[in-house]
């Protein structure tokens, strides 16, 4: 199967090879990166745990630098809590809206992303954490603003998704594997923690520090089943699943109380 | 075996959450408590969101509350009266509440709080019970014989039964004011929709000490309208902050049922007082750990404040 899918990339891409690559900066222009997914949809049922999906892609331009990254395709708008100490006590003090910071931040390299491109570039194509520095948006909501405050909420934010392994950066050619300097291959984990969306994973070559190469997989996690339901009732129809909340529960209290004869606990 | 928890939004061990509801469940079954009070903090420690293990809690303490009250109604042992003098001041508690919850998510204040107003119960009720058995068991070997009796005679009781509003409340014998009664449900509604507790802990001894029930129509009155606080507190939690995850309340439900029996029957072999000196000892404990969360550097200074809906 894996190498079915390898054979028919390389296939593919001799006939692809001519394509001319533009001296523009929109990665689209650039010659394909032929990939391949171990599978597009991610369903999360009962039992869901996370997934893993594994790609397969042929460099265009052998020998050349590749970097991966996976993104969800909508940033998220969000609000973080900063403690601070009150008497002898933690408690938030203030908080923050964050705005165009990506919910899930992923990337593969095989060497330090710096040593791959230039930081204009990697700022143009958001590749590593200064850039996502560089394009997010912190806007007081509460509380009173510290100097040191856009470092400590940044790293903070990024602390947060690494330990829900939303975010990470891996620069390590294991986790990148590339056999004869252009057929590669890795996986990016999706923990349970990922929501139902649509992700992309995109692919860069980089010829000393030109963007030579492109490809782009669209991944999509949805909920399926009663997981799907129960969310979408409890979203969208609160009343209802109220309502089925206290019945399911009064229902099965007293089923209990039947079964056990004295009425269970209390 | 994982089990994915659609509105926590994570996935968890199913054995773990049945193992902690299983022991809550014992825990209850051995002291005759609801034990929400010990679920909630448990929750909070494997990861569920606060918000979402104190909502799904209420929705689990009102099945457990239904199949205790339809015992005891059919025993006779339920004050419909006085249950609907209490229950209106948990409707209005209840429906406060969860205004709270709301307002404090929003300024990300929330799980502080909530551990503040349990590090400030349970260090209550706990020392309270710490001292109380001790007192008992030293009287029973003869030692202080008047602490035995300590708690005997209700002077509160006559205090509150002067205030206006006098009702009668026929299956209690008794004929008194309506104001702590309502006053008391309202305050112990807020801490249901705050905490995902019953408040038996606190409405019992008030029931009993306070307006001077029967201790058994004080159990079974309090378990009826802990079904309907607890249910309202469930609706609004749903409709308001969107954080009830049916399927945690489930795991938790079996997992409790299963451990009250084995509690209940492990509580026969064990004399009152011990029992008593065993769930001070838990409720303390937990204090402490809860009050330590509150004074310890976090190690995370930034945190994610909730989402419009769901658990973060």
């Amino acid at each position: 199967m894996r190498r079915r899918a390898i054979l028919l990339l390389t296939t593919s891409l001799v006939m692809l090879w001519g394509s001319a690559a533009l001296a523009a900066i929109s990665p689209e222009a650039k010659q394909k990166v032929l990939t391949a997914a171990s599978k597009n949809l991610i369903e999360i049922g009962v039992s869901y745990r996370g997934d893993q999906i594994h790609f397969f892609g042929v460099n265009p331009a052998p020998g050349t630098d590749l970097v991966i990254k996976l993104t969800a395709e909508k940033d998220e708008d969000i609000k973080l809590s900063v403690k601070g100490k009150v008497g002898p006590l933690w408690m938030t003090v203030k908080q923050y809206d964050v705005t165009g910071a990506p919910f899930m931040y992923k990337i593969h390299t095989g060497k330090p992303l710096d040593q791959i491109v230039s930081k204009e570039t990697a700022q143009e194509l958001e590749l590593g954490y200064e850039a996502i520095r560089h394009k997010m948006r912190m806007h007081l909501a509460r509380g009173e603003a510290a100097p040191d405050d856009a470092e400590k909420v940044f790293k903070g934010m990024i602390k947060i998704k690494e330990e829900a392994n939303l975010f990470n950066i891996v620069e390590d050619p294991k986790r990148l594997e590339v056999a004869e300097g252009k057929l590669f291959k890795h996986y990016f984990r999706f923990p349970p923690a990922a929501t139902e969306g649509r992700y992309q994973v995109e692919s860069f070559c980089f010829d000393k520090g030109q963007l030579v190469g492109y490809g782009k997989d669209i991944i999509e996690i949805k909920k399926v089943g009663l997981e799907h339901w129960l969310t979408y009732t409890s979203q969208e129809h609160p009343v209802f699943f109220g309502i089925l909340a206290v019945v399911v529960a009064v229902a099965a209290g007293l089923g209990v109380g039947l079964i056990f004869g004295k009425g269970g606990h209390h | 075996m994982e089990i994915y928890l659609p509105i926590a939004g994570m996935s968890i061990n199913l054995f773990l959450v049945v193992g902690i509801g299983g022991m809550v469940g014992f825990l209850s079954g051995l002291f005759g408590v609801g034990g929400g009070f010990l679920l909630t903090p448990l929750m909070m420690m494997i990861g569920i969101p606060p918000a979402v293990a104190a909502a799904s809690d209420s929705n689990q303490i009102c099945a457990a509350a239904a199949s205790g009250a339809y015992a005891h109604w059919r025993l006779g042992n339920v004050d419909f009266k006085m249950g609907g003098v209490i229950l209106a001041g948990g409707i209005l508690g209840g429906t406060i509440g969860v205004q709270l919850v709301k307002v404090l998510r929003a300024i990300g204040n929330f799980e502080f709080v909530m551990k503040v107003v349990y590090v400030l119960m349970l260090g209550l009720v706990g020392s309270a019970m710490f001292i109380e058995s001790l007192r008992t068991i030293r009287a029973s070997r003869g030692q202080d014989p008047e602490a035995a009796v300590a708690a005997g005679e209700p002077k509160l009781a006559r205090l509150f039964a002067k205030l206006p509003l006098k009702m009668h409340f026929h299956r209690s014998g008794l004929h008194t004011s309506a104001i702590f009664p309502f006053s008391i449900g309202t305050i112990v509604g807020i801490m249901a929709a705050l905490l995902g507790v019953g408040g038996g802990f606190i409405m019992v001894p008030a029931m009993i000490y306070i307006i001077g029930m029967p201790t058994i129509a004080a159990i079974g009155t309090d378990l009826f309208q802990i079904v309907l606080t607890s249910a309202n507190v469930t609706l609004q939690q749903a409709f308001v902050n969107k954080t009830v995850d049916l399927m945690l309340a489930l795991i938790l439900l079996a997992g409790s049922t299963i451990g009250a029996q084995f509690g209940a029957a492990f509580g026969k072999r064990l004399k009152g007082e011990q029992i008593r000196i065993l769930l001070a000892i838990i409720v303390l404990s937990l204090t402490v750990k809860l009050f330590l969360d509150l004074v310890i550097t976090p190690s995370d200074l930034v945190s994610l404040a909730p989402a419009k809906g769901g658990g973060h």
